[in-house]
């Protein structure tokens, strides 16, 4: 039994993004040395997220757009007050519902070292609170 | 566009580099964010369209150990990017504070002094403090003192009242005063002196309940009207944003939200901080 696990970091450049990172996930496995088992990839913060759809710009944008139409920025949220663990005001929580949302992990199967996903199946790192440097996780599991 | 007030104090290159840095973000200017590469930082500016940010050091280390970013620190960022204006800061008790600044200034090329009574522990009113003024008068640079309330630990609140500097305005009226948080709890205080005297500026670093757009809409329109800031201080208002408590592009959109012409705007977020900071001239 293999379990590899690889923090990656990437740096978002602006406050909303969808960023492809299927090529990092599919490199990590192959280079894993694992033939057969799972891959689970998940970010690491609470108001980022992790999801799989079809890789076009229009659903990137359609994503982002209707993810905010649900939770607005300027709405009535408990979470705008003084957080006295981070020194600062929390008025993020619509990124943070996004991310309930959309999710933060995502999960494939690996078959002959390769994953196994469908041919429009993209995984995205998703800022919703950016641009920050994020971390998100990949994890190999298997032989 | 210019922030006239932000702290370095989560750059992820000086972690390494200077040992006490962390224990200064997170126990003496508390704040709990990860630490970000100086891209992050940059990037939160392009995110707000600002081209420009002052760093902003406080030299509390009598009283806290360290200083919240020291000169050389500042200096050292501005060394790497243009887009940073530098400021100084030095401990007023100090007995060579004055000599200290001109050489801050002369030396590091910063351009203004940062104080902040609180949490560096002196009091406005001490003679010692009006030396500093003096050197800051004939160095012609501006002096940015925290007013209001902080969100650092064992900062009284009784430091930061606003009319605990006039005896100072009054006394340097060449020497130009920047207000931080425009002095909250006491918005009206800092107002009136802003009002009252010329040397007075003041910025908008100041969010303490609710959202940045929402705190705004109740301080710069219910609590004072937007109309005053308009008509009598649009040449004293300079946009601060207290990066990283707040992140820029979202105290950029409340102010933006205040119903301010385009040519007040232009004066807040540009040209009243390069009259300050003599930049043009």
């Amino acid at each position: 039994m293999i379990i590899k696990l690889e923090r990656v970091k990437v740096q978002s450049r602006k406050s909303e993004e969808a960023i492809n990172i299927t090529p990092k996930v599919d490199d990590i496995v192959e280079k894993s040395g694992v033939k057969n088992g799972v891959v689970n990839v998940m970010t690491c913060h609470t108001s980022s997220g992790l999801l799989v759809t079809e890789g076009i710009p229009c659903l990137e944008e359609d994503i982002l757009t209707h993810f905010s139409r649900l939770f607005p920025e300027e709405e009535d949220y408990h979470h705008r007050r003084y957080l006295d663990f981070d020194g600062r005001m929390g008025f993020n929580a619509d990124s943070h519902l996004k991310s309930i949302l959309g999710g933060i992990q995502c999960m494939f199967p690996i078959e002959n070292g390769k994953i196994v996903r469908g041919s429009r199946q993209t995984i995205y790192f998703m800022e919703y609170d950016g641009p920050l440097e994020r971390v998100y996780l990949v994890q190999v599991l298997g032989e | 566009m210019i922030d006239f007030h932000t702290h370095p104090v989560l750059i992820r290159e000086f972690t390494e580099k200077y040992p006490n840095y962390v224990r200064v973000a997170r126990e003496v200017f508390n704040i709990g964010n990860n630490f970000q590469p100086l891209e992050t930082f940059f990037l939160q500016m392009d995110a707000a369209g600002i081209e420009k940010a002052v760093l902003l050091p406080i030299a509390c280390g009598r009283a806290r150990k360290d200083p919240v970013s020291s000169n050389e620190q500042v200096a050292e960022l501005c060394g790497m990017s243009d887009r940073f204006i530098g400021f100084a800061s030095v401990d007023p008790m100090a007995p060579n504070a004055p000599k200290e600044l001109e050489s801050a200034i002369a030396r590091l090329g910063l351009k203004g002094l940062k104080l902040d009574a609180a949490l560096q522990d002196f009091d406005l009113n001490d003679p010692a403090v009006f030396a500093v003024y003096e050197a800051a008068a004939s160095l012609r640079i501006p002096v940015l003192i925290h007013t209001g309330m902080s969100w650092a630990p064992e900062t009284p609140l009784e430091r930061g009242q606003p009319l605990l500097l006039e005896k100072a305005i009054r006394r340097f009226p060449k020497l130009q005063f920047v207000l931080a948080h425009w002095g909250w709890p006491w918005v009206w205080d800092a107002t009136a002196l802003a009002l009252k005297y010329p040397n007075v500026f003041l910025d908008t670093s100041c969010l303490y309940y609710d959202g940045p757009t929402e705190f705004f809409q109740f301080v710069f329109s219910k609590q004072i009207p937007t109309t005053l800031i308009e008509r009598s201080l649009r040449n004293q208002v300079v946009f601060g944003s207290n990066y990283p408590r707040v992140e820029i592009k979202n105290m950029v959109k409340a102010l933006k939200s205040l119903s301010l012409t385009e040519g007040c705007l232009e004066k807040i977020f540009r040209a009243n901080a390069e009259r300050l900071l003599g930049m043009g001239q």
